[in-house]
């Protein structure tokens, strides 16, 4: 095969394999159309709700109600958007997503990240009922525990509480940072590590100041995954959260439902505001987040 | 590796283990606890041993076994859906070559979208009088009046899997192309040698070398799907009559709307049962399977 690739032949000048593409068979032809088409199709129905919530955020009121719908975005209407701000208390639940999502965040890769390091880099006794306990968690649906949860937060006084939020998300979330983790610090040779030892560095050195740097990008895909488990989350924030001002934007929007007061393009506008950062980011960071998912969940 | 005997890893993992003791598993000794008490939401410390009373009474409910029934129905379509979708997507994002690799980059848009968003514009979207979905199957003929689709006991369980699929299905295919780009060229390209067809080579070059991450993301979407709250509750909270009602809705509704605590936390049971089952089930096929290769290649 690869001798192959060395022969004239397959050196032909560019100009005539693009004379062949032209000559190409109807038949291959066609089926290029066919998967262009197929592949056009499917980026329509991927994309179509996000620009469904965009569209339906830019249109007038008296245009919501009919049939058939407008396709496009009126864009004299972006005033829907100051008026949500205006009119519905957006801004405030945004903030404490905010907050759950960053004091998850933060929760979340402090513990996972000396367990991930304990667990790649020693044998001890216990490892494998702890690396069993984490898989386990994922069984678990947060259903169940919601009722236990709120026993326990009434007697802690956490209810209405974003700090308690914060706890039981963690909890969810961690398990799997800590398999993400562990499988990148697994890459990662322990030569460095065992040099700094003998120079007399501290565990806790070299794990914060050598091994960390080290496995910055899995830290990112770890702390985006924790991040955006904080700012979606429903089932708690809804359960636990009655005072209006404490909701979290996952709740608040969910409370739109059955909501006559509140017209659809300002739900819509709400929901982008709320949505376009999660899509940004996860555009922006891309690599991370793919390399987290595939390792956290292929190895893991 | 070390081996010696040594404190650290104990002090590392500590803060992560008592963690999960405390907001793991003591909440579900707790839920375990629960299910086999009459304990009532509105008074959450009055609850009375009542032994297996609430599996009996479940386990005797025709609407339960319905239940369990529509979480069969709505897992497997979950998994069959996002693992077909995925995989599709991933041959087709394989192909892409150049400038087009960027279109990539977009197939994660439906995962990172929040769940309750999805939910919001999926209800516009289906809405029976003036959503999109209906104007548009009318306009190319497959439809001739509105469909409450959300609303209507046949439509809203296939409406909920096909949103459910949509938001899920990249994780599979972000996960089958990192697979797909593991098979080495060199297997392609004798295979196009030898003459075989194209389906031929997906059947004996692809699809061995990705089983093991498509049998792996069965399990996960398995899982998730036995987990998932938000999605269906906020597009019906189970309904119309129960036709959406899975496991972890019909927990919750008897738990927070009902008020019966003791009876919720045995159906939450009951689902982690069932969740243990399929990963044990899982893990002895895939060790089986390693070994079957082990002892293939001793051969």
């Amino acid at each position: 095969m690869l001798n192959d690739t060395k022969t004239p032949v397959s050196r032909a000048p560019s100009t005539s394999a693009a004379a062949r593409r032209r000559h190409a068979p109807l038949r291959r032809r066609l089926g290029r159309g066919l998967t262009y088409l197929v592949a056009g199709i499917a980026i329509v129905v991927l994309l179509f709700p996000v620009y469904w919530m965009i569209v339906t955020s830019l249109t007038a009121d008296r245009d919501l109600a009919s049939f058939p719908p407008r396709l496009l975005p009126d864009f004299s209407q972006v005033g829907v958007y100051v008026d949500t701000l205006v009119d519905t208390p957006i801004l405030l639940w945004l903030a404490n997503s905010a907050v759950i999502a960053i004091g998850t965040c933060i929760c979340t890769i402090v513990l996972a990240f000396f367990a991930a390091y304990a667990l790649s880099r020693f044998r001890f006794k216990g490892q494998g009922v702890f690396g069993f306990t984490l898989f386990a968690t994922q069984m678990l649906p947060e259903a169940l525990l919601v009722v236990p949860f709120y026993a326990l937060f009434i007697s802690l006084g956490l209810l209405n509480n974003l700090g308690g939020l914060v706890l039981a998300h963690t909890a969810f979330v961690m398990p799997v940072v800590v398999w993400l983790l562990k499988s990148a610090i697994d890459g990662i040779p322990v030569e460095v590590e065992e040099s700094a030892r003998i120079d007399g560095a501290s565990p806790l050195r070299i794990v914060t100041l050598i091994v960390a740097p080290l496995v910055s990008p899995s830290i990112a895909a770890g702390a985006i995954v924790a991040f955006f488990y904080g700012w979606d989350e429903f089932l708690f924030a809804t359960t636990f959260v009655t005072d209006e001002g404490a909701r979290p934007a996952s709740v608040g929007l969910a409370s739109f439902v059955g909501e006559y007061f509140i017209p659809v393009n300002q739900v819509m506008a709400a929901s982008v505001i709320y949505t376009l950062p999660a899509i940004v980011f996860f555009i922006a960071l891309q690599r991370y987040v793919v390399s987290g998912l595939v390792a956290g969940s292929v190895k893991g | 590796m070390r081996r010696r005997r040594s404190l650290t890893p104990y002090v590392f993992i500590a803060p992560a283990a008592l963690y999960l003791v405390a907001l793991m598993a003591y909440p579900l000794a707790e839920g375990i606890r629960l299910s086999v008490t009459d304990t009532s939401l509105l008074q959450p410390r009055d609850g009375e041993y009542i032994g297996l009373d609430n599996y009996k009474t479940l386990l005797s409910d025709s609407e339960f076994l319905g239940t369990l029934w529509t979480t069969l129905v709505y897992t497997v379509g979950c998994v069959v859906g996002a693992v077909v979708a995925g995989l599709l997507a991933a041959l087709g994002m394989n192909r892409l070559t150049g400038h087009s690799r960027a279109l990539r980059g977009l197939v994660i848009i439906p995962w990172a979208a929040p769940i309750i968003p999805v939910a919001l514009i999926s209800t516009w979207m289906l809405d029976n009088q003036y959503g999109v979905v209906n104007w548009f199957l009318q306009a190319i003929g497959i439809l001739d009046s509105n469909v409450a689709w959300l609303s209507n006991q046949s439509t809203a369980l296939p409406a909920i899997l096909a949103i459910t699929i949509w938001r899920i299905f990249p994780f599979s295919a972000i996960v089958i192309l990192a697979a797909l780009q593991g098979v080495p060229d060199e297997l392609y390209e004798a295979a196009k040698v030898d003459g075989t067809s194209r389906l031929n080579r997906f059947r004996h070059v692809t699809l061995p070398t990705i089983a093991p991450s498509l049998t792996i993301l069965t399990l996960f979407i398995t899982i998730w799907s036995l987990r998932r709250f938000d999605l269906i509750w906020v597009l019906t909270e189970g309904g119309p009559l129960g036709s959406t009602t899975t496991l972890v809705i019909d927990l919750y509704q008897s738990a927070f709307r009902l008020t019966e605590l003791g009876l919720g936390s045995a159906i939450g049971v009951i689902g982690f049962g069932i969740s243990t089952v399929i990963t044990a089930v899982y893990f002895v096929v895939q060790s089986r399977g390693a070994a079957a290769t082990r002892r293939r290649h001793a051969e």
